[in-house]
């Protein structure tokens, strides 16, 4: 059943308008209307009262919520998908109404002899009968009823193109076949799912929220609840991932440059703030891997916003060489709990106590072992030397790097105080390198810097070219480092962006 | 009743399965003739090589080996690794 | 129809080639699958026609089968 297909509920129907059927859109006969449901012990009391009512000759209309055959012998209309009783805002069943000239004039809810009297004009009603009793919740009320009828409406709603599935088409492979898959299964994107995600934010599904390259399409909150759906968000996510597309989708950020790309770099999503353990996800053991539902399916749900909407894919506007396994998804939170420096978001900006994405355009994680330095200058050696050779030992300024501090290495710095500040500049001290080794032909490596760099001093990473973060399980002394896209001008840079609601 | 999901592309493209891209001229294709084993089909498919042979293109001929059921995995691999396109016939 | 379906969507350009009686099942059969694969008819009946009404056919249908298998 959809919205006005009895022409009856207006709008959304859920709450139906009150007062005249002028407004409701309903038509009501003349005389006494009854609203019952037979699952209702008051209206149980009062069945022979509409009985002894019909008998007297009273003009009287009984809708049933439930079962039209209730109550016996009064011939009741079906009002099973409650068209009726959202038109009418019920809250009680029994409700009593007059109508006159189609206009309802009075009502009444639950059974009062004297009310029901003098509403009747009838004297002796219900002999024997308690003098009242409350009456019960109309179905209207019913929260999974509401849910349904809600979820109906905006299902009917929706924008984007249908496409109906042939009778003999799996939905699973239906997806493979139209090409919505990024190789492993999605979540075939129903009416009713996409309707259930887009109940995870308060934005109007028409809103435009980014336009998405390579293909320029302007894209929706509801398209991006579509993607979230086939990527298995729940819609309590879903405010993270229009945060991680507006990100993504920056000149900034330069998505498009990322996809065509031949380099191995996906957008990497890391999330901070109170959201984080709203939605449950995971900044601890196993970061990068499996397990998490949140961290696996925000990711993924960017991917393929990128694949589907922007029509970015491997094989065609996506050349990488190699690529690597994160662009199957990449998402990960800070582990702020315990970390001994403010978090990624607070220091790119924003306000403590608010939540936030951090779009970071990186490669595959690279281990870093230290299980042996206990002071924070040795661990920082080791770190400056796993930097060094990010992507090339050669190469200098044209490529950031993130570095994930595992907790216990984290403690490692803690301990002698060390502010991320302060990390930051011993390790970029440690990474001043001699031009001399840089250059083309240095070492007997042809790839380099040009020769004018000879002699210089050049730093590894440009200023802002190291991210640091905190994150992953309480045991292990390792740590990781993920090397970025190109920057500057036709690359792309860090962009963080505050999540709505 | 119809089944339906909602778009989650663009919306540039048609929704529905796409055929596959057809090559712009079949000058030295190899054309594959699948013969789905029904009665008289060989009569029709013979003449449908010759006439294709007659154009220089090469054929390779295929047989299922019964027309209640859809064609095994390897011979459909077969036809896709040795041919550039397919004709199948012939179904009445 | 499954199997020029099945090459079809796995990247071999196919074409079936039914009698007419097969126009209605097969555009059934097709929206069933939730394909729009290439399709050539051929004058009903087949069964008892001679080889060489058979091969007639075959001559009046070459072109339009190569037709859908060539991009235009």
């Amino acid at each position: 059943m959809s919205p006005g297909t009895t022409g009856t509920t207006g709008t959304t129907g859920t709450t139906g308008t009150t007062g005249t059927t002028g407004a409701t859109g309903l038509t009501l006969p003349d005389g006494l209307v009854a609203i019952v449901k037979r699952d209702c012990p008051t209206c149980t009391l009062v069945a022979p009262v509409l009985g002894e009512l019909a008998r007297s000759g009273v003009a009287l209309t009984v809708y049933s919520q439930d079962d039209p055959t209730f109550p016996e012998g009064l011939d009741a209309r079906d009002d099973t998908t409650l068209d009726v009783s959202f038109a009418l805002d019920l809250e009680t069943v029994p409700t009593l109404l007059r109508v006159r000239g189609g206009e309802i004039v009075d009502r009444t809810e639950g059974w009062k002899r004297d009310q029901w009297e003098a509403f009747t004009g009838r004297d002796g009603l219900g002999a024997g009968l308690p003098e009242y009793r409350p009456g019960c919740g109309s179905r209207t009320h019913d929260p999974d009823i509401v849910a349904r009828r809600t979820a109906a409406a905006c299902a009917a709603a929706l924008q984007s193109r249908r496409v109906p599935l042939g009778d003999q088409e799996d939905d699973i492979e239906a997806a493979y076949e139209r090409g919505w898959t990024d190789g492993l299964p999605v979540v075939p994107p129903t009416p009713e799912r996409v309707a259930r995600m887009l109940t995870g934010t308060t934005r109007d599904p028409g809103e435009v929220v980014a336009v998405v390259p390579p293909d320029l399409v302007p894209l929706t909150v509801e398209k991006v609840a579509v993607n979230a759906t086939l990527a298995g968000c729940r819609p309590e996510y879903l405010p993270v991932v229009l945060a991680a597309v507006e990100a993504a989708c920056t000149d900034e950020f330069n998505i498009h440059g990322l996809l065509a790309t031949t380099y191995f770099s996906g957008p990497i999503v890391i999330v901070n703030g109170p959201v984080v353990s709203q939605i449950g996800m995971n900044a601890e053991i196993n970061l990068f891997g499996q397990g998490n539902r949140a961290n696996a399916t925000i990711g993924r749900a960017l991917q393929l916003v990128v694949r589907n909407v922007g029509g970015g894919r491997p094989g065609g506007v996506d050349r990488a060489t190699l690529g690597n396994p994160g662009k199957y998804t990449f998402c990960f939170a800070e582990r702020e709990h315990d970390s001994p420096w403010e978090p990624l978001h607070v220091e790119r900006g924003e306000a403590e106590g608010t939540s936030a994405v951090t779009l970071f355009a990186g490669e595959g994680p690279r281990g870093v072992v230290d299980q042996l330095s206990r002071e924070a200058e040795s661990l920082a050696q080791t770190l400056a030397a796993c930097i060094l050779p990010v992507p090339h030992p050669k190469l200098a300024m044209a490529f950031d790097a993130m570095l994930v501090v595992s907790p216990e290495h984290g403690r490692v710095f803690r301990e002698a105080g060390w502010s991320k500040a302060r990390l930051r500049d011993e390790l970029h001290a440690r990474l001043q390198l001699d031009g001399d080794d840089l250059v083309r032909g240095a070492g007997g490596i042809a790839e380099g810097l040009p020769e004018a760099f000879g002699g210089m001093t050049i730093p590894k990473l440009r200023d802002g070219g190291l991210l640091i973060v905190h994150a992953g399980g309480g045991a292990g002394l390792f740590s990781a480092i993920i090397g970025s896209w190109v920057t500057g001008p036709g690359g792309s840079e860090p962009v963080t962006r505050t999540i709505g609601t | 009743m119809t089944r339906e999901l909602i778009d989650p592309t663009g919306e540039h493209q048609p929704a529905g399965r796409e055929r596959a891209a057809r090559p712009t001229s079949l000058d030295g294709a190899t054309v594959g003739l699948l013969d789905i084993s029904k009665a008289r089909g060989d009569v029709f498919l013979d003449r449908v090589a010759e006439r294709i042979t007659e154009r220089g293109l090469r054929v390779e001929r295929f047989t299922k080996p019964t027309f209640t059921k859809v064609a095994p995995i390897d011979l459909r691999h077969e036809i896709a690794t040795k041919c550039d396109v397919v004709i199948e016939a012939l179904a009445d | 129809m499954h199997d020029i379906v099945n090459l079809d969507s796995a990247g071999t350009p196919g074409v079936m080639i039914a009698s007419t009686e097969f126009v209605g099942a097969a555009f059934t059969q097709a929206e069933a699958l939730g394909a729009d694969p290439a399709r050539v008819f051929v004058a009903h009946p087949i069964q008892d026609r001679t080889d060489d009404e058979l091969r007639d056919l075959a001559d009046a249908a070459v072109d339009e089968i190569l037709a859908e298998l060539t991009a235009t």
